[in-house]
């Protein structure tokens, strides 16, 4: 320390408490508000292909990053709500570092007839293990219920 | 462009868990003036820039960059924060000696992590809002003495499955990338074991490490399953300090009569933000390091090479990263390991500082906790862990969770 006044009682020192208020309303984009505005209707997800390139992007976007063009409304797909999981892990804590009430399994699964791949949690008994491969399936809620959010998508499942 | 770009000075704090007693601007400072007297420079007359490299989030701050310059002698001086790891800092310094802007330019970097309660919600602040965000469960507003319309009994969920009560840490993220690699590589889970085991040893020689710990391979594969397959000893620890490089051209580092350690190989790089197109392999580090080898003139990085720093936040990442900036083949970092190379008397030296996991993580001062060590070991400085006859050392930054990004930098002893 390069101070000569230092703090030598653990007892004294002193804090603020201080609370950062951060809340957002989050555009989905014209991408975003397509693939949900469907998700409300059907039981499908859409896709979006570079015409260049041929990669087919799910989350859907508007433009491709490896070509860097943009992606024009008749290169959108409709695809099923399943895919494998490519990677995915056992969490047993929580944002706040307390012990989550029931693990939750969290997974990357690429959907089928894309490139891509979307974060979903897995319901199964299969805790702690390496389930690369298996081929899940979307929960989604009811139509009626849908609000045009990921909270659609209640978990994947195998089938 | 013939300018030499060199370390002339470095400074750094204690690092500690907790550091209660001070407040970050006095970690600053510390560094800062450590890294003055050392350089042998005054900052309100020698030093011509100043960068400092942080990220509002984690400070607690919004607009950071306008809470720096009395701390580090650079009122109404040029001064600028870099969002992101100190690395990327070391890189802008580099390039404004370079191209001749400026002479002598420090830059600083620093976790005061302990001061932010809630690391879990900001960590997956850094995840994308619309469609991955959600998929981590609700936020609540959990009770620190703030938001008296929120209280512990009835925190207010504003995002997630309505059915969820928990949002799941975002280290989740590692546990994924970790299975990942195990399973594509065949490494297994007691090499990445080792990688605790090692980097907990060495940091005791290091003064500068708050973890050092003598365990077994056993202790870390009977610790807690936190993100299956990574366990909590997998997992480095949080640590609070401050670290601060005085950087000269040639020129100016020998009139001012320092001991230069030259930066002769910079690179950088970031991945897309997506999980769904993003590759799994420290895709980042590769091209950081491709860039970084091609202007330090480096072909064989594990001939060439003396001693090397990594990214250890998670295990697995160190030899994840050995891997990827060509120092292992693909695949081969735990066997290596195992084998003793990656020792103190070993063919690549790595982590001797103790890395993440021994001295804990530093967020955003971790690039140069990585860089200070081969500083130190280039100078001959690193007592017990001393690397014998180092010349040339590497700095590998990674930006943490939920991050592709990193930086790879080259430092050489005696002329670049």
């Amino acid at each position: 320390m390069t101070f000569l006044e230092k703090q030598t009682d653990p007892t004294t020192p002193m804090h603020w408490n201080g609370d950062m208020q951060a809340d957002y309303f989050y555009s989905n984009g014209v991408a975003g508000d397509k693939f949900f505005k469907h998700l409300m209707k059907k039981d499908t997800f859409l896709a979006s292909m570079c015409p260049e390139c041929g990669v087919v992007f799910i989350p859907p976007r508007l433009y491709c990053e490896d070509c860097f063009c943009g992606i024009p409304d008749e290169n959108w797909v409709e695809v099923k709500a399943q895919g494998v999981i490519r990677t995915n892990t056992t969490a047993m804590m929580d944002a706040h570092n307390e012990p989550l009430e029931e693990p939750v399994v969290m997974a990357l699964i690429e959907i089928d007839e894309t490139d891509g791949a979307m974060l979903g949690r897995i319901k199964t008994d299969m805790l702690g293990m390496d389930l690369t491969g298996m081929m899940v399936k979307a929960k989604l809620r009811p139509k009626k219920e849908r609000e045009g959010t990921m909270k659609d998508i209640l978990y994947f499942e195998p089938y | 462009m013939s300018r030499k770009v060199c370390v002339i000075g470095i400074g750094h704090t204690d690092f500690n868990s907790i550091t209660p007693d001070v407040e970050w601007k006095e970690l600053m400072y510390e560094s800062c003036q450590k890294a003055y007297v050392d350089a042998g420079v005054d900052p309100r007359r020698d030093v011509d820039s100043f960068i400092t490299c942080a990220e509002d989030y984690l400070e607690g701050f919004s607009i950071f960059d306008e809470f720096v310059p009395d701390q580090i002698g650079a009122v109404l001086r040029p001064c600028c924060t870099v969002c992101g790891d100190g690395l990327y800092g070391l890189g802008t310094a580099y390039m404004q000696i370079k191209t001749g802007l400026m002479d002598v330019v420090s830059i600083e970097s620093h976790s005061k992590i302990s001061d932010l309660l809630t690391m879990g919600d900001i960590l997956l602040h850094a995840f994308d809002p619309i469609f991955e965000r959600p998929v981590t469960g609700p936020v609540e507003r959990p009770w620190y003495g703030g938001s008296p319309e929120y209280p512990k009994e009835d925190p207010k969920p504003l995002v997630g499955s309505t059915k969820e009560k928990q949002r799941v840490h975002p280290y989740f993220l590692a546990g994924m990338e970790m299975q990942n690699y195990l399973s594509t590589t065949g490494t297994t889970e007691e090499e990445c074991a080792e990688v605790v085991v090692k980097n907990k040893m060495n940091a005791f020689f290091n003064p500068l490490a708050d973890y050092e710990a003598k365990i077994s391979v056993e202790n870390v594969m009977g610790s807690e399953y936190l993100f299956s397959p990574l366990k909590k000893l997998d997992i480095s620890p949080n640590v609070d300090g401050a670290i601060t490089f005085v950087l000269a051209d040639e020129r100016t580092a020998r009139d001012l009569g320092a001991d230069p350690i030259y930066l002769s190989g910079f690179g950088w790089s970031s991945e897309t933000p997506w999980l769904s197109t993003r590759g799994m392999f420290a895709d980042y580090a590769t091209k950081a390091s491709q860039m970084a080898y091609k202007m330090a003139g480096i072909t064989s990085p594990r001939k060439q090479i003396d001693v090397v720093e990594v990214d250890d936040r998670f295990s697995y990442k160190e030899l994840q990263h050995l891997e990827a900036i060509g120092i292992a083949r693909p695949g081969e970092a735990g066997q290596m390991l195992m084998e003793g190379e990656l020792a103190r008397d070993g063919t690549i030296p790595t982590n001797m500082s103790g890395g993440s996991l021994g001295i804990g993580n530093c967020f955003e001062a971790t690039g140069m906790q990585k860089a200070l060590e081969i500083i130190t070991q280039l100078r001959g400085h690193a007592a017990k862990r001393q690397v014998s006859d180092a010349k040339v050392g590497l700095a590998q930054a990674w930006r943490g969770i939920p991050s592709g990004s990193g930086a790879v930098a080259i430092f050489e002893r005696g002329g670049a």
